[in-house]
């Protein structure tokens, strides 16, 4: 497996002048970015990935990692400022975040954002770093019976965790496998569906549909609330107090445990594909308000409340990368990204990553500790500059966010006929969201459906059709098994919300 | 509750996985001998299962709510523009079409006040145009 030398030497690549000055640069942008209300971190990463198209692997990755960490901590301003979350991650940390900004102390919210999405941050990479490969041992002993079982658990975990009905997240599955099917068939090599188009030979490329469903899909929805009505200026109370815009380390030191379950909800959530940083922040905060001595000052501007979302949803990111580096199955939004953003400078995740480009992948573990100190050092200085940034009107931002998505899917494709499919990713996406259809789960069988139907063949193959085989495999029953009980709790869920009875935990 | 948002997709996908099950997958792929798996099998099951969640869907819908009319309809408006201003960019090129695209999009968001349109008009393509061709040593579109 990954021996030592390489483990370091990935390392080294890491820790350079040069790719120091790229992480600088995309936490700096992902910062600027995510307190831009409307865009947030995964459109921040969508417009850059094809940015990074002309740039070596390592710097590329670095700059987006930098961009990922560094919009998460950005998130957080708008959130605080002005209790409109960009994201769905944030919203926890709007319920103290916004009354502690009302009370005239937005720096001291903002900078307890920071801290603790830091500290969860850099817990959940180090757990990444020391599970990641031996998982990935793990994973190489599977074969193509036991790479489909396991597919088909990750599908019936995503339907029933992301979709608010189980029957329409099968239904953006199916929809994923298909539009993945177009292109060349796996085994035979003959056209499917491409209606004369031969540009769609390869298939659909990953930055269109990608940006098109998750990018202008949103911008497109925000445009439509946004029409006619031109956003005015925030204005940000201060008390002029020195202690209102720190934090003290007393302060700090008194949620360290708030920030470890935070760190260990959100861990333990993002290792599981499909659960989401919001799910994670919002268990954090209810157990930190339910084993607080004082429950009452939650959502009254609680520095508890900010540390317990914010350690737990950022804790989330690391984590995510788990099984995306180990099995290759994307767990959420951003690791979808991450993967089309891997796609374009030749790195195919998987088990065999650590094998074949194991340097890289600990180069991008470098970069992931870096970007955690210099997401520290960017934000206590930028944090002030950020916090103007809400003001900016909506109008400049989409005209700036589409030109920007449209030159860099034009780049990642070579031309304006992956803009075309961009923007017809993008009216499906803004038909299945408005309609109630997880984005995240098409995007991912998307991703998956190829090689999902790759193995199909391989398993069929080696078991000369004989698909009882499968049940010589006990890691496959397993799977299946488990499949099939995910898909049961799942319904049992699903009728439990129709009668309207408390959900164990909240949903995406 | 006929016209609920989930019976409206259901019966959607209930017709658009028939269709391709039926008329689309038979088509518009080819068939071959040999091999593990045909190129229609996948293409055909998902069809299968779309129409039937798509079925049970519009029996069983949720009480999900769709956007509004008006919001869909401005949505369309500004697809529309997008459509013209990427058909303007392929005869045209990025340079001449991105400022006047990035003025219509801003007019039609409401901004009126002149530093903003400026800084959006000229300002931001300039910077996508420098950032691209000069440092990146890319084409524009």
């Amino acid at each position: 497996m990954v021996d030592l030398t390489t483990i370091l030497a990935g390392f080294a690549d890491a820790f350079t002048l040069f790719n120091l000055a790229f992480v600088l640069l995309g936490v700096a942008l992902g910062q600027f970015v995510g307190a831009v209300p409307g865009i947030g971190p995964i459109m921040a990463m969508a417009i850059a990935i094809p940015f990074t198209f002309g740039l070596d692997p390592l710097p590329a990755i670095a700059f987006l990692v930098g961009v990922n960490k560094g919009g998460l901590v950005g998130g957080a301003v708008p959130a605080i400022l002005m209790n409109t979350p960009g994201t769905p991650d944030a919203a926890a940390t709007a319920m103290d975040g916004h009354p502690l900004a009302k009370q005239g102390k937005p720096l001291k919210a903002t900078k307890m954002a920071l801290f603790s999405s830091v500290t969860g941050d850099t817990f959940s990479d180090i757990v990444l770093i020391t599970v990641s490969a031996p998982l990935a041992i793990l994973a190489l002993k599977m074969g193509p019976i036991e790479v489909v079982a396991l597919m088909i658990f990750a599908f019936s975990i995503l339907a029933g965790l992301i979709g608010n009905s189980l029957i329409k997240g099968i239904i953006a599955a199916m929809l994923g496998l298909l539009f993945a099917s177009i292109g060349q068939d796996p085994e035979n090599f003959t056209p499917r569906l491409i209606f004369g188009y031969w540009d769609l030979f390869d298939g659909l490329a990953l930055p269109s549909v990608a940006i098109g469903m998750l990018a202008i899909s949103e911008i497109l929805h925000r445009m439509s609330e946004a029409h006619g009505n031109v956003q005015s200026t925030i204005v940000n109370k201060d008390t002029g107090n020195p202690d209102d815009r720190r934090v003290t380390w007393a302060e700090y030191w008194s949620c360290r445990f708030t920030m470890l379950r935070g760190a260990t909800i959100g861990t333990i959530l993002g290792a599981l594909p499909g659960i989401g940083s919001t799910a994670a922040a919002f268990m954090s905060y209810a157990m930190t308000k339910a084993s607080s001595k004082d429950p009452g000052s939650f959502g009254k501007g609680n520095i508890q409340g900010i540390a317990a979302s914010e350690s737990a949803n950022s804790a989330v990111v690391g984590a995510n990368l788990i099984p995306l580096l180990t099995l290759g199955i994307p767990g959420s939004v951003g690791a979808a990204l991450i993967i089309s953003a891997f796609m374009i400078h030749g790195m195919q995740p998987g088990p065999l990553l650590f094998e074949n480009q194991g340097r890289l992948v600990y180069g991008l573990f470098g970069a992931m500790i870096m970007a955690n100190f210099v997401n520290l050092w960017v934000g206590q200085i930028g944090l002030r500059i950020w916090v103007k940034v809400v003001s900016a009107p909506e109008s400049i931002i989409f005209a700036s966010a589409l030109l920007l998505c449209i030159v860099g899917v034009a780049m990642a494709t070579s031309g304006l006929f992956g803009v075309a499919i961009m923007l017809i990713f993008a009216v499906l996406g803004y038909l299945m969201s408005s309609f109630g259809y997880s984005l995240v789960i098409f995007i991912i069988a998307f991703f998956l459906g190829p090689r999902f139907e790759k193995s199909i063949a391989q398993s069929l193959a080696l078991t000369n059709g004989d698909l009882t085989q499968v049940f010589k495999s006990p890691v496959a029953v397993a799977l299946l098994v488990l499949s099939v009980v995910s898909v049961i709790w799942f319904l049992r869920k699903n009728a439990q919300a129709e009668q309207g009875l408390p959900l164990d935990e909240p949903s995406e | 509750m006929l016209t609920s948002a989930d019976r409206i997709s259901g019966i959607f996908f209930l017709l658009f996985g028939l269709a391709m099950y039926l008329y689309v997958n038979p088509n518009y792929i080819e068939a071959t001998e040999g091999g593990n798996i045909s190129p229609n099998t996948v293409p055909n099951i998902v069809s299968i299962v779309m129409a039937v969640c798509g079925g049970l869907l519009a029996l069983k819908p949720t009480n999900h709510r769709a956007h509004s009319s008006r919001s869909m309809a401005i949505t369309g408006f500004y697809v529309a523009l997008l459509t013209v201003g990427l058909y303007a960019m392929s005869w045209f090129g990025f340079e001449y079409v991105a400022p006047v695209l990035a003025l219509a999009i801003m007019w039609a968001i409401g901004e009126r006040r002149p530093l903003w349109l400026g800084l959006g008009v000229v300002v931001v393509p300039a910077v996508i145009w420098f950032l691209v061709t000069q440092i990146l040593g890319r084409a524009l579109p």
